[in-house]
């Protein structure tokens, strides 16, 4: 029996407020999701960071044709026709805002920096939200074998997980990024793609460990529970028990782990294209963040829609993951 | 010579991965024009002042006392005297802490620098052949610690300087014209019995192996001059002895060196350096952005404080409004150049490709000041050689293109649009290059060509262009800066046959044999045969386009005076400066 069956059955319980039997809402069965579903949207919080996070996605995902309207392009300008010694000849800093360059152009290549800053999140968004599924199975499958089994193989992937959490993620980023970017070095149509898939891995390998080590906890907690020990005694398969009984007991926990997991890797990516490992190859806000830096004051559009990008898509997911945690977690109550 | 970055390189040729040089504004109104903010170097005048007198002339205004702050963001390589060769070394080293037989001095109204004795009481005397040159030294001269300089003290440090175990970073020069430069391998490996400097007297006599006019010059590099017989080279890097007007105080290799007064030093022995500045603090690996605030900012210690690294074009403009009075603009003695392979690309294509080449974009988006740190030119000696002059073997100003006479080039030569592809390298792992190489495909596509960038990295890309047999590209970028002002060090390795960096594999009997007379001139017809050779070279044969020279743009605070341009390294004239109130 799943937790989801005990909840209707609880609503139901004799020992429920009788005044909720008079009132005029009809006593219906909520799963946990739906409860949650509703508290979040009563959450103005929320409710505005879904907003925000909802627009960043639109933009990222129509980014090619938002450029093609606009009529700018994130690379192929021709430099002196746009750049006067490390500065625009047109808009900021030196001359007024224009509509054609909203975001100004880039101080050495000429580049239209709106177009970039829209391939910008879709390059943010993709690989978030790519590391996040990977690490969210990986972490999953790891965290239920753990858990479930007892014995020597807990030990040795506990002892794995304690390996890579221990392992000095900056370090790792900056010994292993290059190592692969290196081989793809001569190929610069590949060489894109091998650090958008470098990026990814060393964020993965680096990143799962958390959510192993909450699911594993849980599944602790969860298999000593009768559900899952009668499932036992009947002899339903270990697969069946662990996706069909544990996994749907352990939405809420996923759901908040993944909801604040997407921020840390959007912020970790910047991060790491800002040091230079990477994405140098396709427009990312990390990277511009970087090259921006030395402008910061004689042209500070060139920095601050990337720098806001970044902070607002962060905080917003960031907001979101808590409301997300606070409308699942049973002892909320607002 | 070598750049302020340490970067492997061999004889001299830029290690930089330049990839673009080229182009112009195409159709634009003139708003691309580079600002003519460029100071040329001492093109004109005497280039040497073989008898100038000690001491030298006291500069109207100067004061003593202070301490100036220098910031770079290079750490020094080696300062051992024998084996510095970067531009940054050896100009701190031979302007403030150890003198040679013989130096350059800042010249007020040429706006360069001149050769003048320095240790020796003259700039040399040679036979008639160049074979054998005698300097005298001087009296008076000591080292820090009190010992007198004799001729035997430079004649060890000559013979050090022979030494390609032990200093193998530092420059060639003893061993390629000296007697047995092959075979002697310094006093450290060969001993001290060097038959090719011998000592009489105060009489210093270098003997050579085949005619080498530009001796003078080589004198004035720190490797040349007094070094103690008891030196360890491991200690001496982290110290050398001084005999100029400043002396280590503290050097953390990489990261500082405070430079104090030597007060063994006398000027009445001194024809070019002066001492006012009471110490330096020089810091290394800060970075370019906070160099640029600092000394913008222009308060406290940043009034007193100065760098040698180029301005960032991000603080370019701002730098002109504002401080336009403390930015000391002038050039290296360096050139790029963009060479098809003279082998296989045609003349009519080599110099279509001129035409193509997208200068301008090329440099906006490698981040050059145009004009500035980049200076659009075609004459392949760089400004602040003597004799050199201005020509122009294009239709176009030089740092202009024009696609529509590339495409007209091309079908003279037979080629059709798209058909002629021209195959160059660039780095992947630096952001410049690939930027450049950008704007370099698009405008080579637009002059008619087709563009095939062939990607590698900064490390490799060097051994990459010099193998002849790298059939994998047919353009090769690169750039060459001279160890002294002669021509002399320019066409025997880039243009001669066999030259050891002959990028364009130009090859011509008549250039060779050309190359051979001008060596044999007396030194002060020299100068304008090769001024003469360079444009027969570009007008006739045309290896290629001219990618640029490079200029600097060095920042100092309000309280830093007589700091120029000095145009041999590209580096602050030191001898010359002091703080004013």
């Amino acid at each position: 029996m799943t937790v989801t069956d005990l909840q209707t059955l609880s609503s139901g319980d004799p020992d429920a407020d009788p005044s909720d039997v008079d009132s005029d809402k009809a006593i219906a069965g909520k799963s946990p999701t739906r409860i949650a579903l509703q508290r979040l949207r009563s959450d103005k919080v929320a409710v505005i960071s879904a907003s925000i996070i909802f627009f960043f996605v639109l933009l990222a995902l129509f980014a090619p044709l938002i450029a093609k309207a606009w009529g700018v392009q994130p690379e192929g300008a021709s430099a002196s026709e746009f750049v006067l010694n490390g500065l625009p000849k047109i808009g900021p800093p030196l001359h007024g805002f224009i509509w054609s360059h909203p975001f100004g152009v880039d101080p050495n290549t000429g580049n239209d920096l709106f177009a970039r800053w829209l391939y910008g999140a879709r390059l943010s968004l993709g690989i978030a939200l790519t590391t996040t599924i990977l690490t969210t199975i990986i972490g999953i499958t790891i965290g239920l074998l753990a858990g479930f089994s007892r014995g020597w193989l807990d030990r040795v992937l506990s002892f794995f997980i304690d390996f890579f959490l221990a392992f000095p993620f900056l370090l790792g980023a900056l010994a292993i990024t290059p190592m692969i970017n290196r081989k793809f070095a001569d190929d610069p149509d590949k060489l894109v793609w091998a650090q958008i898939g470098a990026l990814i891995f060393v964020l993965t390998i680096l990143g799962w460990m958390p959510m192993a080590r909450l699911i594993r906890g849980q599944v602790l907690g969860l298999r000593e529970r009768e559900f899952v020990q009668s499932a036992e005694v009947i002899g339903v398969p270990t697969r069946q028990i662990l996706f069909k009984e544990l996994l749907p007991n352990m939405t809420a926990p996923i759901i908040i782990a993944v909801s604040l997991a997407l921020p840390a890797f959007v912020a970790a990516e910047a991060g790491l294209s800002f040091l230079g490992i990477g994405i140098t190859g396709a427009p990312s806000w990390g990277q511009t963040i970087s090259d921006a830096s030395n402008y910061y004051d004689t042209y500070p559009l060139y920095l601050w829609p990337s720098v806001l990008g970044v902070a607002i898509l962060v905080l917003t997911l960031n907001l979101l993951g808590d409301s997300i945690r606070d409308a699942f977690d049973p002892k909320t109550r607002r | 010579m070598r750049l302020k970055k340490p970067i492997v390189s061999t004889g001299g040729a830029l290690a930089l991965v330049v990839l673009a040089a080229c182009g112009g504004g195409s159709g634009d109104d003139g708003a691309n024009a580079p600002e003519e903010t460029f100071v040329e170097g001492g093109a004109a005048g005497e280039a040497i002042d073989p008898n100038r007198e000690a001491p030298a002339p006291e500069i109207e205004g100067a004061k003593a006392g202070g301490t100036a702050t220098v910031l770079s963001v290079n750490g020094l390589t080696t300062m051992d005297p024998t084996e510095a060769y970067y531009t940054n070394t050896g100009s701190i080293l031979s302007s403030l802490v150890t003198r040679s037989l013989t130096q350059y001095v800042y010249d007020e109204e040429q706006k360069g620098m001149v050769l003048i004795p320095d240790i020796a009481t003259d700039t040399g005397t040679s036979n008639d052949d160049y074979t054998e040159w005698t300097f005298t030294i001087r009296d008076g001269v000591k080292f820090e610690d009190g010992t007198p300089v004799t001729a035997e003290d430079v004649a060890y440090g000559i013979k050090r300087s022979m030494d390609r175990d032990t200093f193998p970073g530092g420059a060639a020069y003893s061993n390629d014209y000296f007697l047995d430069g092959d075979k002697y391998k310094g006093p450290y490996k060969s001993g001290e019995n060097y038959k090719g400097v011998v000592v009489k007297g105060n009489k210093l006599t270098i003997k050579m192996e085949r005619p080498f006019a530009d001796m003078p010059y080589w004198g004035a590099f720190p490797a040349i001059g007094p070094i103690p017989k008891d030196s360890d080279p491991a200690d001496y890097a982290l110290h050398p002895m001084a005999t100029g007007p400043y002396k280590f105080a503290d050097y953390e290799p990489g990261e500082s060196l405070t430079l104090v007064q030597n007060d063994q030093w006398d000027p009445a022995t001194d024809p070019g350096r002066h001492q006012y500045i009471e110490q330096y603090d020089m810091k290394f690996t800060e970075l370019s952005k906070q160099i640029d605030s600092t000394i913008l900012a222009d308060t406290g210690e940043g009034q007193t404080t100065l760098t040698f690294d180029n301005i960032l074009s991000a603080d370019y403009q701002k730098a002109k409004q504002e401080a336009g009075d403390r930015l000391v603009l002038g050039s290296s003695p360096c050139t790029y150049m963009w060479t098809p392979d003279y082998r296989t690309v045609p003349l009519k294509v080599r110099q279509a490709a001129a035409y193509a080449y997208p200068y301008q974009d090329v440099w906006t988006a490698a981040g050059e000041i145009i004009g500035v740190t980049r200076v659009p030119g075609t004459a392949i000696l760089p400004p602040g050689i003597p004799g050199r002059e201005d020509y122009n073997p294009l239709e176009v100003e030089p740092g202009q293109h024009d696609p529509e006479k590339s495409k007209a080039l091309l079908k003279e030569a037979g080629f059709e649009p798209g058909e002629y592809e021209l195959k160059f390298l660039f780095a992947t792992d630096d952001p410049a290059s690939v930027a450049g190489k950008d704007q370099l495909v698009t405008g080579l596509e637009a002059g008619g060509f087709k563009a095939t960038p062939v990607a590698s990295t900064v490390n490799e890309i060097p051994t990459l262009r010099a193998d002849p047999n790298y059939r994998k590209i047919n353009v090769r970028s690169w750039g060459w800066c001279s160890d002294w002002p002669s021509g002399g060090s320019w066409f025997q390795p880039l243009f001669g046959t066999g030259g050891s960096n002959n990028y364009s594999q130009l090859s011509e009997p008549a250039v060779d044999k050309e190359i051979k007379r001008i060596g044999t001139l007396p030194l002060d017809e020299q100068p304008a045969a090769w001024a003469a050779l360079d444009q027969e070279i570009m007008t006739k044969y045309f290896p290629g386009p001219n990618t640029g020279y490079v200029g600097t743009a060095m920042l100092h605070g309000s309280k830093i005076a007589g700091m120029n341009n000095d145009d041999v390294f590209g580096m602050p004239t030191w001898k010359d400066m002091y703080i004013t109130e």
